[in-house]
């Protein structure tokens, strides 16, 4: 939806209660306010950081019980009550997200499930508190054209706040969990907190929610908070169109309006939910919003500037000669399967050490151990001195260390730029609130965040692509892409997984030079492990070889062109 | 009281545990499941009661018609609401089985009425006592039938040729699809399979707990919790998971409420989630870099 759109909506939104005093009018549009909000929600959950709940029905309940009981009991006004269900909602949420997005799919589902129906029960059963069944009566309401201006404000505030959201770090850190949590986690951001706070934000909505609605009726019972009223909500995100900002704003209209108008039909109310669900999934992947919203982009100028200095401050401690990665017996095995035994490598702070060896030999296994994303059976993993083994990936992450992967996994959903912007903030997602309401310090960070990541798309020859989907790169670029990312979180330590598989041979002269200039630039120490021996023997300093998980060789490269035991593992021969 | 508290937790429990292996099943086939498995439940007790009460059809041939129709139901499911998602890394299928499961709701709804309607059965006529305990025949019926059914379903997956064949589906689709297995038809037939089952707890329960159109939602979703608790990859673990359950069940609402029932149930998944994310007895994935 364009500005055009949004004005259009706006004063729309504005005239509606001077045009009409017809309370079911306002009623309606009241409606449409609350789903925008709760779907608002949702999309930052699902859309952004792909995670589905099918519970929010109790974020909804406790949003709306927390502000009448705040009022009944407590005495507290409106305009303090509303907001004590959202802070509700938003604890539990948080905790509710920290106990179950250690799990995913399915088992997600199950857990938000199980909190939905555990709410809906409580609120029967724990009659003296909640009125049970009969639920709560007295809440002291506005007219529905009193209510009508805080609940259109709150809805517009969440799609202005998504929208921020969605256009900060912190958005682009949910998208990347979504699209590939292995790489997100491998530039430095917890999958499991950025997920932990999307759902804390969307239980925080859809307790604000329900809490205008308590308003909105004066009466709440537990009717209105069960499972169907969940997947009513996921309902609204996704036939308006998933990850959109204008999406919930859509749906949320469609599925208050549609029953409306289609009165008649009451008996088929399920199907028409039911078909409504499956034409979204099948026909709109991204909703009425995407379906009517095919947009341009524009595109940067190649710069063409010189290799922007990597490591300007702090971290460029090391010299030459030192040890950066020091790795000492280390051993894994998977079911049985030895895939590595006693491996030995050392890496200096500067320059390219390769790991070569056959199909099978353990390359990728030894790279996923120094980066955390297996844990080793034994030995020894140091970094300048201090022993990683054992660490998160993000945890390793944040230690300058970066990879890219032997199959390249770009971030789909961003585009090329905001990829490496990714990279540039890593962990420093900045804080939340900032990015939420668009403060001007994360506007400056944005520009400089940009800036840094404009310049190393330049370098890498991207510059053009600079504004489109990441998923519309031809296999090369999503390479170059990938190691633009990786070199963007400023690494001490870059390891890079067959970088030259897939590419031309133009392509890989590219490659020879990109590295070996990055390396008299005194870039990152990079440990390289690669198939292609002619790109290794030419740029590599050091070559350690892996046959059968164990280290048969390691020296300069012509030393190690000349090793019998390495002849031999390659051509299957006695030398 | 204890003992017919059991008697009924046994009851329901294996029924749980018969509906839950259907989400094994297909999760093992296909790691996907049908979302709306308890309306398959609902499905196989409305036409079993469409059949056998309304019509007077007698009683093998109308069951045999209804197992058939939930196999045929659940092959739909499979090819309308998962087959054009598979392996996709979305969970689409999630969404549009619920989806199918809210259409056949409706559906039920216009051709059954919302009213929920007695399935006669010769073994709830006249209750059991015991002690002081009464219960139905068809209460002990069912533990019976669901644990049969469950043994020859591993039976089935372990002795005949077309069972190993979905096994090694399971195991690894690729190589079944290069062994000259076809994929999409084991997937589709552990679908008919899945539903099936469901089916028959729905014929089961029918005399019991009365037919509606709603009467499939909370069954499934239970169902659910004990194949999550049991571990979805593991079918010992389901069918224990479920008896568990459906004893705990009992008890919480013979000594503390109904409403409590569903607190402790579901609490108890969070809780299993918690400390063992891939249930009881299930296998962790390998995590894929």
């Amino acid at each position: 939806m364009g500005r055009a759109g949004w004005a259009t909506v706006a004063v729309a939104a504005l005239l509606l209660p001077l045009s009409t005093s017809n309370t079911y009018y306002l009623y309606l549009a009241c409606s449409v306010g609350l789903l925008t909000i709760v779907a608002a929600g949702l999309n930052v959950l699902a859309g952004f950081a792909g995670q589905i709940s099918l519970g929010h029905a109790g974020f909804y309940a406790l949003g709306a019980y927390g502000a009448g009981l705040a009022a009944t009991r407590l005495g507290w006004p409106l305009w303090a009550a509303v907001p004590a269900g959202m802070v509700l909602a938003a604890i539990v949420g948080a905790a509710v997200g920290a106990a179950a997005l250690r799990v995913s799919g399915p088992y997600l589902a199950m857990v938000t499930i199980a909190f939905g129906i555990i709410v809906e029960h409580v609120l029967v059963e724990w009659v003296s508190l909640t009125g049970g069944p009969g639920g709560i009566f007295n809440i002291p309401k506005l007219t529905v054209g009193g209510s009508y201006w805080p609940i259109a404000g709150c809805a517009a505030a969440a799609l202005w706040l998504t929208a921020n959201l969605r256009a900060s770090a912190w958005g682009r850190a949910l998208l990347a969990v979504k699209s590939s949590e292995v790489a997100a986690e491998s530039l430095g951001i917890s999958a499991y907190l950025a997920r932990t706070t999307a759902f804390t934000i969307s239980a925080a909505l859809a307790g604000l929610a329900g809490g205008l609605f308590a308003l909105l009726n004066g009466y709440i019972s537990p009717d209105s908070f069960t499972l169907q009223a969940s997947i009513l909500f996921l309902l609204a995100l996704l036939f308006g169109g998933l990850g959109s900002v204008a999406g919930p704003l859509v749906g949320g209209a469609a599925l208050t309006l549609l029953p409306e108008l289609l009165t008649g039909l009451a008996d088929y109310r399920l199907i028409l939910y039911g078909s409504l669900l499956m034409v979204s999934i099948y026909g709109l992947p991204a909703g009425v919003v995407g379906a009517v919203g095919a947009r341009g982009r524009r595109s940067a100028p190649d710069t063409g500037l010189p290799l922007p200095a990597l490591s300007p401050e702090g971290r460029g401690v090391e010299t030459a000669g030192e040890v950066l990665l020091g790795v000492e017996g280390l051993g894994v095995s998977f079911g049985g399967v030895v895939a590595l035994a006693d491996v030995t490598l050392t890496v200096p702070a500067r320059g390219i050490t390769a790991v070569i060896g056959p199909n099978g030999a353990g390359k990728t296994t030894l790279i996923n151990l120094i980066t955390g994303y297996y844990r080793p059976g034994a030995g020894e993993i140091r970094l300048a001195g201090e022993p990683i083994a054992g660490r998160a990936p993000h945890a390793v992450a944040r230690l300058g260390v970066a990879r890219t992967f032997q199959t390249a996994q770009p971030f789909d959903d961003l585009s090329v730029v905001e990829n490496v912007m990714v990279g540039v903030a890593g962990a420093r997602l900045g804080a939340l609130g900032g990015a939420l309401l668009h403060g001007p310090g994360t506007r400056r960070r944005e520009r400089a965040l940009r800036a840094r990541a404009l310049q190393l798309l330049a370098v890498l020859g991207l510059a053009a692509r600079a504004e489109e989907p990441a998923a519309s790169l031809p296999a090369g670029l999503r390479r170059w892409l990938e190691i633009a990312r990786a070199l963007a979180t400023e690494p001490r330590l870059l390891l890079l997984d067959e970088p030259a598989a897939g590419l031309s041979p133009t392509e890989i002269a590219e490659l020879d030079a990109r590295l070996t200039a990055l390396r008299s630039q005194g870039g990152p120490a990079i440990v390289l492990v690669e198939h292609h021996m002619e790109l290794v023997m030419a740029i590599s300093d050091r070559i350690s070889v892996l046959d059968y998980g164990r280290v048969i060789a390691a020296g300069a490269p012509a030393t190690v062109r000349e090793s019998p035991a390495v002849i031999e593992a390659y051509l299957g021969l006695p030398a | 009281m204890l003992v017919q508290l059991l008697v009924t937790g046994l009851a329901l429990g294996s029924m749980y545990g018969l509906v839950a292996l259907g989400y094994h099943i297909t999760w093992a086939t296909s790691r996907t499941m049908n979302f709306s498995q308890g309306h398959a439940v609902m499905v196989g007790a409305v036409i079993a009661w469409a059949l056998v009460v309304a019509l007077g059809w007698p009683l093998p041939i109308g069951l045999l018609a209804t197992l058939l129709a939930l196999a045929v139901f659940g092959a739909l499911i499979e090819r309308v609401a998962v087959r054009p998602f598979f392996r996709a890394s979305s969970p689409a299928w999630l969404l549009s089985t619920i989806a199918c499961g809210i259409i056949a709701e409706n559906v039920a709804q216009l051709l059954f009425g919302k009213d929920a309607r007695a399935f006669p059965s010769a073994l709830t006529q006249r209750p059991i006592l015991v002690g002081g305990a009464g219960f139905y025949p068809q209460e002990l019926l069912i533990p019976v039938v669901g644990l049969g059914l469950m043994a020859l379903v591993q039976l089935f997956y372990h002795r005949t040729r077309y069972g190993r064949q979905l096994k090694a589906v399971a195991w690894n689709a690729e190589a079944a699809g290069l062994m000259g297995i076809n994929v999409p038809r084991a997937v589709m037939a552990s679908y008919a399979l899945s539903a099936l089952l469901a089916g028959v707890a729905g014929v089961l329960l029918a005399p019991l707990l009365n037919v509606a159109p709603t009467m499939g939602t909370i069954i499934g979703l239970k169902a659910f919790a004990v194949a999550i608790i049991g571990g979805l990859t593991s079918a010992p673990g389901i069918v224990l998971a479920g008896l568990g359950y459906g004893l705990l069940e009992a008890v919480v609402a013979g000594y503390v409420s109904t409403g409590a029932r569903e607190i402790v149930g579901f609490a108890l998944v969070i809780l299993v989630l918690m400390v063992r994310p891939w249930g009881l007895l299930g296998a962790p994935p390998a995590r894929r870099v």
